[in-house]
Formats: structure tokens, C-alpha cells, sequence
């Protein structure tokens, strides 16, 4: 029973992948016949010799002088093997090498930004739809409101401005010297929160709000059901009522929407990385679309979407562990 | 028709969050095309050399930028237009595009259903911010651009939501009357079905727009609008890289973020009066509790009291006809 | 006094903004021990209001409820904190409600939701809980009750999960159950099989019901007397077979002539026209005059008095069937 659903959704996700893969290799190809063209657009001061030039060693180089349909073919193959493919940048790093270096640099914000989230937001949330219509259900609401219209990069320039440079509380940017000095000691382990203070408040703030909000909506939902009566009429007290019956049920949307968040957590550090110089993925990404680093680009791309694909493939496991009536699938008594 | 629709602006207005969204959407209406007329300098005008990183005064209200003198509060007016433009058309088109792809889902069913939520699938995957990022470098940076890749990517949602609309409304004695009567499929979706989900584009169009809005900042704010245009996104991205976290220059920094908020929080109240106005379910829990702080004591006691059994009728036309 | 449940004058409204919904006024009811009464209305007409007020179930906001006397074995119930209903829900008194599937939580199984009674109200370990468990699922007939215990709700069938809640409900023996609609979501013939069950727990244990439903042919199965509701108001009370044989008011008979193979009487099938007054909106005088066969000028004035007409009857009817 199990295992027919656990298999049908990772062949499903497999599928999802290959085609994100097909679309990768064919997006740096939009618009133009040779894509040597993409990785290398003709300057201003290069003779049409010299470009000619130039355009069929990048050919020789990435392997664009055989048929498209071979390049496939082998693109795929690569991909088989864990291949990456190889960046533009100096000294030629496969792209697979650039992402690892960076991955545990970007996790330590985003990471520590969603367990934050997660675990106030939650506290929150369920304390304000325990106390429906308190004080704290409605600064939940108006919180959510105002940390929906405010985007967080513009709270990550205020925090930079005030606690960063006004009252120096925090780097207000990071430490250049950060990820090739670190070493796991006591000093560099301090060296890092430190350094990560700022980015982590500016968006751990929107995180809690939307993980209260989200909780708080769940919890109330649950309440309204027919079983949290019967809990009642057992005789069990409110405490019980809701650690036992309501809490489980409302976790359920969180949990789905944690995993949809999972996703997110690389691609979005794009901009937060941006502010605070941070040297993780979304930095590597940004200066990889500023050097017309092709190859790293649509890595990096592959890799977040099979992250993406891989959190959502754990996440609907989890959701069946959680909820019995998911587990049997079609299959009822 | 046009009864219905004043009567539904009519209906926006009261809602006193439909109200206050409509009110600041106005006014940044107004802003955005009177531009011209309201700032009192030429935002593009970067040649100010001695009037360089001025703090607020009554000649230049908003202070003036530390790199090229330009004038902060013309350009917050003049930014006004890519945030809504952008907003949106966005939020126009993804509503076509989604309103489209659900009711072919949801109408015509069969492997329509399983291309389009299979592409659903798919869309949800690819990060988003990477891709665009790419695609401005593949297309070059403009607005167009922009708006054409949150058109692609942002339907996903709104056609799910329609979808199960759609099957609903299928089922319908009307829909099956339409059959019968030999309506084209085409005449169908769009003249019967389309009609009982229109509520749900109109919400949509507000919602996504606000939603929109706080992306193109990030875009901007990366560099990845159209490099002539002035918008509140830039202006962050120029007041970081122009020192005004190091100058201590807030004014810079707090201009466009309250130029985010506002536009955003305008549609947002709109559209969430909206969802009040067409589900009257989502606000109950608040109302209610609202109307149990109101309750008046002595009100309820009499409510309670006027039940009790004697031989006095409940309605009090009723009592005067006994009495007589 | 040997009245295990006396209720008198039980009013509950909700205020809404629309207005205040009266959902019961002034409702009078008693139960002796090991008796099962049957309170007999159409959905909406305050009876399952009424089951969860005599429990103190019903939240506050968006319920207020208000009664002259709540005795029940001898306890002031309007004076108990919640502290102490906690000890008599579930011991003293319980409930089983209509729909099992939405009834029973169903991420929990179905073991662990019973074993919750033994651990709450008795001295029980883990262990000797699970096995009272056991023993409770198989006095109400679930086959193979050890592997049952490890279900989820969505398991079982619906005659299945409607037992498993009849042996939460008779778990710790309590004095009184009240079973809203117990069997309205089951087929005819798992009908009659949970009804026969209950009906033996009830016998064996001697224990007091009262049975909510709005179908006379459950009624007849199981009471002793039945309560008549409409509108928030008990309109007639006799006992079961006064009650099918002479019908006082014309509410009574509609009912009655709803279930044609009962009503030996009459051999009209009546069904009573139009439907239930809205809750906001009730009529003037008799609420019942705007569906009545028999209505007259005074209906429409007065509300008639609910009085003893002799014989453990009462009635509110200003022309009651067969005369006085």
C-alpha cells in the first residue's frame, strides 16, 4: 500500500526533473542559432575576425561544434554523472565544486531564518488563536499585514542603517575574509553569528509573522470541527483538547507549506545575500549573470530545482507519516 | 450591467477596507499621472553638483541624493508610475492567462487538464528570481520583460482556484441547459462559465498586483529594470551603493520603502475587501467578537427576558392588537 | 424530586450581525434516571443547541445562554466552574454525536481516542486503559476489537465509527448520554442495528438518554416520551404512545404524516408546507401559523401558552387535534 504511493510520487518527481533539465539546456539557446553567441557576446572593440575567432574556441571548448541534438545527449549524460558542467571563470572550477563551496554558507542564514520562523511563528500563532480576538491575535494580523507590504530587503536596509552603521550593534557588512578564514574554531564560530546577526533578523521577522498568521488560521479552522467537541464532552481540559487534538490537525498545512518554503530558501536569498555582501549562493548566482557565466547560471538553476523537487518530494512523505488517511492513497475498507 | 457595476464600486466604497485601499490607490494614481506637475524638480536631472546629499528642508523636501544631487522627493513621485504600471498590467494579465488556463482545465477536462496542471507542477519548481535573472540577461533589462516573465509564472495559482470553480459551475443546471440547447464550447466557458468566476478575477487582479509590486522592487533593487527608468527599487539599490546607510542618511532609504508600502497596502486592502465582499465567511470570526464587545447588558437581558412564557405575543404590533 | 435532569426555562441566542438568532426560548425538560426521552424537530429548530447548552459545551462568544434551573443528579450545573463540568462531562454525562467520520479525530486512532475517557476519569495505567478500550469496542459489536483499536477513523465503516463513539460514550458508565441524531448518517439497516445496540447498552447499564434526532421511526424504537420542537420552543410533550396515537398539535401530526407507515390515523400523506421560519425572522404569534392547516386570527397574535392538558401532556396550541 505504502510503497505503491512513495514510488508513484518519486517516478513523478523524476519526471518533473528531466523536464526542468530539458528547459535548462535549451533557455541559454532561446534566440540564437549559435550559442556560442550567449556566452560570449561580440564587444565593441573586436574585429569580426577576432570575434570568429574567439566564438569557435568557446565552440571547441563547451562542445557546441556537434548537432544540438548530440549536445543533448550529452548534456544529459552528464548530468547522469553528477556533471554540473564547467564554469567560466578563471582556472575553469566545475560548476558542481562552486555550488558546494557556497551551499553551507547560504543554508546557515536561511536555515536559521526558517527555524526561527517556524518555531516563534508556531508559539505565536497557536497562543493567538488560543486567545482569539487578544491582543496578540491582533498584532498577529496587523504584523501581517504590514510585513506583506513591506518588502524585506527594504527592513534589511533599515536594520543595516540603524543597528549596522548607527549604533554598530552588528556588521553592518560581512566580514570579506569570512568564509576562507573559517575554521571551525570557537572565535570563527562567533565570527560567523556575528556576521549573520543582521541578514537573519530583517528576514526572520517576516517569517515568524507568516508562520503565526498561517498557524493561527489553521488552529482556529481545526477548532470549528466536530471532533474537538467530542474531546470536550470526554471531560478533557482545554490544555489537552489543545495539545492533543487541535495542534496535531492544524500542523498539517504547516507542514506542507514548510516544504514549500524549503524551496525557496536558496533562490531567495538572491537579494539579502545582495545587501549584506554575503558570499553565498545568490551572490555566486548574481556574479555569475554579471560575468555571462552561462554554464554556472543553469547549474546553479538544476541545483535549486532539484532541491526544490527533492523538499517537496520529502515533504509529501512527511505529510503521509503525519495524516493516516493519506498513507492508503484510493484504497479504503 | 452598468447598474451592477456602479453597484459594485458602491459596495467597495463602503467596505472600510475596500475604502482606504481605494483612497491611497487614487492618490497614487493621481501621482503617477501628474507626475510632472506635482514634483517640484526634473528627477533625471543628475547635474545638481552643489545641491549633493542635502537633508530634508522646505526647498527640497525629501533631502537630495549624495551621488548626483538629484531631488528625492521628485523621484519618489515619478516612481509611483513603474510600481503601479508594472503592478498592475501584471495582475491584468495574469488574470487573463489564468482565468484561460483553468476554465480549459476545468472545461474541456481530458489531457487539456493534465497538460496544464502538469505544467502547474513545473512552474512550482523552477526558482523563480534565478530564471528571471537570466532571462533579463538573455532579452535585456526592460519592464516588458518583467512583466512578461510574473505573467508566465504567476497564472499557476489563480488557474488551480478556477479550475475547481469551473468544475463546479459545470455541473450546473445551466451550463447542462447550454449543452443541450447545442452551444459551441467556446460560447460556453465564455458567455456561461466565465460570468461565475469573474469575482474571483477581480479579487485576484487586486492581490496579485500587490504582490507584484513588492517583487519589481527587488527587481529594481537588483538591477534588473529597465536602467533609465526611475523606480523605488532603484532608488534602495542607488541610496545603498550612493552611501546613504553610511551618511546616516534615512530619508533616502525610508522615502521609497514608504512608496512600497503604501501602493502594496492599497491593493492589499482592496482586494482583501474584495474576498470579504464576495465570501462573507472569512471575516465572521473578527465580526463576531467585535459585536460581543458591543453588546449592550441590558439589551440582551431583554432579548432574554421577552422569551419568557406568558401569555404577552413576541412581536409588539402583536401587543397592541390584544390590547384593543 | 427524583429527577436525574431537570432544565428550566434554557434560552440561548447568538447575537449576529444581522441580528440576534434565538436559537432556544425558554426551553422546560426533565429526565429520570435510566429513562430515554426523545427531543423530535426539524433541523434548525434549536434542539441540538439545546443538547450542547445542558452540557455547557456551547462557546462563548458567539453563544449566550441563560436558564432559570439546571439541576442535574442533584448538581446545580449553572453554578459549577468549568473546572468542575470537566469532571462530569464524559463521567457523569456524555455525548454522541451525528457524524462519526468528522466526529472522531482522525489523525488519532481510534484505540487511543477511547483510551483518553479511562485515562481522564479512572485511576487506569496505559496498559489497563487499552484493554478497557478493547472490552468497550467489543460490548458494542466491532468485530476483531484488538485489531481495531489500531485504526483511524477513516478505516471503518460508518455503522462502525458510529459504535466505536457509542462505546466512548458508555466508557465510564455515566448517568445520562445525549445522542444527537445517532444514526441519521447511516442506512436503514446499519440503522437499526446501532439503534439496537445503543438501546442494550442503555437497558443494561441503566442509563438515562436523550435522543435528538428528527426521525419518528427512531423515536418509536427507543422512548419513552418525546419532547416536540419548533422554533426554539417545545411545542408538545406526551408520551411515545400518546404522542403517535393522538397527535395534539398540528406540528405533531405533519411529523407524524411524514412517516406514513406509523400514522395508522390518517391515511393523508401531509407533508407541512413551505419550510422552518428563518431564526432572525420569526413570525408573529404562534410561530408555527404560517405552515398550519388550522390557523385562525389568534395564531397570528399570540403565542399560546405551553400547558398540562393532563396525562404527562403538555402542549402549546390555541386548537388542539381531537379537541380539549
Amino acid at each position: 500500500m505504502g510503497k505503491g504511493y512513495v514510488f508513484k510520487r518519486i517516478l513523478y518527481t523524476l519526471f518533473i526533473f528531466f523536464i526542468v533539465i530539458t528547459l535548462n539546456f535549451f533557455i541559454p539557446r532561446i534566440g540564437v542559432e549559435d550559442p556560442a553567441e550567449r556566452y560570449y557576446p561580440a564587444q565593441g572593440n573586436m574585429t569580426d575576425v577576432e570575434y570568429e575567432i574567439i566564438k569557435q574556441l568557446t565552440r571547441e571548448q563547451y562542445g557546441f561544434d556537434v548537432s544540438t541534438f548530440q549536445q543533448y545527449l550529452r548534456y544529459l549524460k552528464q548530468l547522469l554523472h553528477g556533471d554540473l558542467g564547467t564554469s567560466m571563470q578563471a582556472g575553469s572550477p566545475k560548476v558542481i565544486d562552486l555550488i558546494a563551496e557556497r551551499v553551507p554558507w547560504t543554508l546557515v542564514l536561511s536555515v536559521s531564518t526558517m527555524l526561527i520562523g517556524v518555531v516563534f511563528g508556531i508559539l505565536i500563532g497557536a497562543y493567538a488563536a488560543w486567545k482569539r480576538g487578544g491582543w496578540l491575535d491582533n498584532a498577529v494580523l496587523s504584523a501581517s499585514t504590514i510585513t506583506t507590504a513591506l518588502p524585506g530587503f527594504f527592513l534589511a536596509l533599515l536594520f543595516s542603517l540603524y543597528m549596522g552603521f548607527e549604533w554598530e550593534w552588528f556588521p553592518a557588512y560581512t566580514d570579506p575574509n569570512l568564509v576562507s578564514s573559517f575554521d571551525w574554531s570557537l572565535d570563527a564560530i562567533l565570527n560567523v553569528m556575528q556576521n549573520a546577526a543582521l541578514p537573519i533578523i530583517a528576514t526572520a521577522i517576516g517569517s515568524i509573522v507568516g508562520y503565526a498568521q498561517n498557524t493561527r488560521n489553521s488552529v482556529i479552522s481545526v477548532s470549528d470541527e466536530d471532533f474537538i467537541i467530542t474531546a470536550r464532552a470526554k471531560g478533557l481540559s482545554n490544555e489537552t483538547v489543545l495539545y492533543k487534538h487541535v495542534l496535531r490537525n492544524a500542523m498539517l498545512p504547516i507542514v506542507t507549506s514548510l516544504g514549500m518554503s524549503v524551496s525557496g530558501l536558496i533562490g531567495g536569498s538572491v537579494v539579502i545575500e545582495q545587501i549584506f555582501n554575503w558570499n553565498g549562493m545568490g551572490t555566486l548566482f548574481l556574479n555569475a549573470n554579471n560575468t555571462n557565466d552561462y554554464p554556472l547560471m543553469m547549474g546553479i538553476m538544476i541545483f535549486l530545482s532539484g532541491f526544490a523537487l527533492l523538499a517537496n518530494l520529502v515533504t509529501d512523505l512527511c505529510y503521509s507519516l503525519l495524516d493516516p488517511r493519506v498513507k492508503l492513497g484510493g484504497a479504503r475498507r | 450591467m452598468k447598474k451592477n457595476s456602479n453597484n459594485f464600486f458602491l459596495r467597495l466604497w463602503r467596505h472600510p477596507k475596500g475604502r482606504t485601499g481605494i483612497i491611497i490607490a487614487m492618490l497614487l494614481v493621481f501621482c503617477a499621472v501628474f507626475s510632472a506637475y506635482i514634483a517640484p524638480y526634473d528627477p533625471y536631472d543628475v547635474t545638481q553638483r552643489a545641491e549633493k546629499g542635502l537633508a530634508p528642508s522646505l526647498s527640497h523636501p525629501l533631502g537630495t541624493t549624495i551621488t548626483t544631487g538629484q531631488d528625492i522627493f521628485s523621484m519618489l513621485i515619478y516612481g509611483t508610475r513603474v510600481s503601479l504600471i508594472v503592478g498592475l498590467v501584471t495582475g491584468i494579465c495574469t488574470a487573463f492567462l489564468g482565468a484561460l488556463m483553468g476554465l480549459l482545465a476545468g472545461y474541456v477536462g481530458g489531457i487539456v487538464d493534465t497538460l496544464i496542471m502538469r505544467t502547474v507542477d513545473i512552474m512550482l519548481v523552477i526558482p523563480t528570481l534565478p530564471l528571471t535573472i537570466v532571462l533579463t540577461n538573455i532579452f535585456g533589462k526592460s519592464y516588458f520583460m518583467i512583466i512578461f516573465i510574473f505573467t508566465i509564472f504567476g497564472w499557476t495559482g489563480l488557474a488551480r482556484v478556477i479550475r475547481s470553480q469551473v468544475l463546479v459551475l459545470k455541473n450546473s443546471n445551466y451550463v447542462k441547459a447550454a449543452e443541450l440547447a447545442g452551444a459551441s464550447r467556446w460560447h460556453i466557458m465564455f458567455r456561461h462559465i466565465l460570468p461565475g468566476v469573474t469575482h474571483l478575477l477581480i479579487m485576484s487582479t487586486a492581490l496579485t498586483s500587490a504582490g507584484i509590486m513588492v517583487a519589481e522592487a527587488g527587481l529594481s533593487f537588483l538591477g534588473l529594470g529597465d536602467p533609465t527608468a526611475i523606480s523605488w527599487g532603484k532608488m534602495l539599490a542607488d541610496a545603498q551603493s550612493g552611501g546613504a546607510l553610511l551618511f546616516g542618511h534615512w530619508w533616502w532609504i525610508v522615502a521609497p520603502g514608504i512608496g512600497i508600502f503604501l501602493s502594496v497596502f492599497s491593493f492589499m486592502r482592496i482586494g482583501l475587501a474584495l474576498e470579504e465582499m464576495f465570501n462573507p465567511r472569512m471575516k465572521q470570526g473578527a465580526g463576531v467578537r467585535k459585536l460581543f464587545k458591543s453588546l449592550n447588558n441590558t439589551y440582551i437581558q431583554s432579548v432574554f427576558d421577552e422569551m419568557n412564557e406568558d401569555d404577552t405575543p413576541v412581536a409588539s404590533s402583536g401587543k397592541e392588537a390584544v390590547q384593543a | 424530586m427524583n429527577e436525574l435532569l431537570n432544565v428550566r426555562n434554557l434560552k440561548v441566542i447568538f447575537p449576529t450581525e444581522r441580528g440576534i438568532v434565538r436559537a432556544v426560548e425558554g426551553v422546560d425538560l426533565h429526565v429520570k434516571p435510566g429513562e430515554c426521552i426523545a427531543i423530535v424537530g426539524e433541523s434548525g429548530c434549536g434542539k441540538s443547541v439545546t443538547s450542547l447548552a445542558m452540557m455547557k459545551l456551547l462557546s462563548s462568544p458567539p453563544a449566550l445562554m441563560q436558564a432559570d434551573e439546571m439541576t442535574f443528579d442533584g448538581k446545580n450545573l449553572l453554578q459549577l466552574s468549568e473546572k468542575q463540568m470537566l469532571d462530569i462531562r464524559g463521567k457523569d454525562m456524555s455525548m454522541i454525536f451525528q457524524d462519526a467520520l468528522t466526529a472522531l479525530n482522525p489523525v488519532m486512532t481510534i484505540g487511543r481516542q477511547l483510551d483518553e475517557m479511562f485515562m481522564r476519569h479512572t485511576n487506569m495505567t496505559r496498559k489497563e486503559a487499552m484493554s478497557a478500550s478493547i472490552n468497550a469496542l467489543h460490548l458494542v459489536g466491532v468485530p476483531g476489537p484488538e485489531r481495531r483499536y489500531f485504526d483511524y477513523p477513516h478505516q471503518l465503516s460508518g455503522g462502525m465509527r458510529q459504535r466505536v463513539l457509542i462505546a466512548m460514550a458508555f466508557a465510564i458508565k455515566p448517568k445520562l448520554i445525549i445522542a444527537d441524531e445517532p444514526t441519521t448518517a447511516l442506512d436503514v439497516t446499519i440503522q437499526a442495528q446501532v439503534l439496537d445496540v445503543l438501546r442494550k447498552l442503555q437497558k443494561e447499564n441503566g442509563t438515562a438518554l436523550i435522543l435528538i434526532t428528527h426521525d419518528l421511526s427512531v423515536v418509536a424504537h427507543m422512548a419513552d416520551r418525546v419532547y416536540v420542537m419548533y422554533c426554539g420552543k417545545i411545542v408538545e410533550h406526551a408520551p411515545l404512545r400518546d404522542l403517535f396515537t393522538h397527535p395534539k398539535h398540528p406540528y405533531t401530526q405533519g411529523l407524524l404524516s411524514s412517516v406514513p407507515h406509523l400514522s395508522d390515523e390518517s391515511n393523508r400523506f401531509v407533508q407541512i408546507p413551505d419550510n422552518v421560519p428563518s431564526p432572525l425572522k420569526k413570525p408573529s404569534g404562534c410561530y408555527f401559523h404560517t405552515r398550519c392547516a388550522y390557523c385562525t386570527q389568534e395564531c397570528k397574535e399570540r403565542m399560546p401558552r405551553l400547558t398540562d392538558i393532563g396525562g404527562d401532556r403538555m402542549l402549546r396550541c390555541h386548537h388542539p387535534l381531537g379537541g380539549e
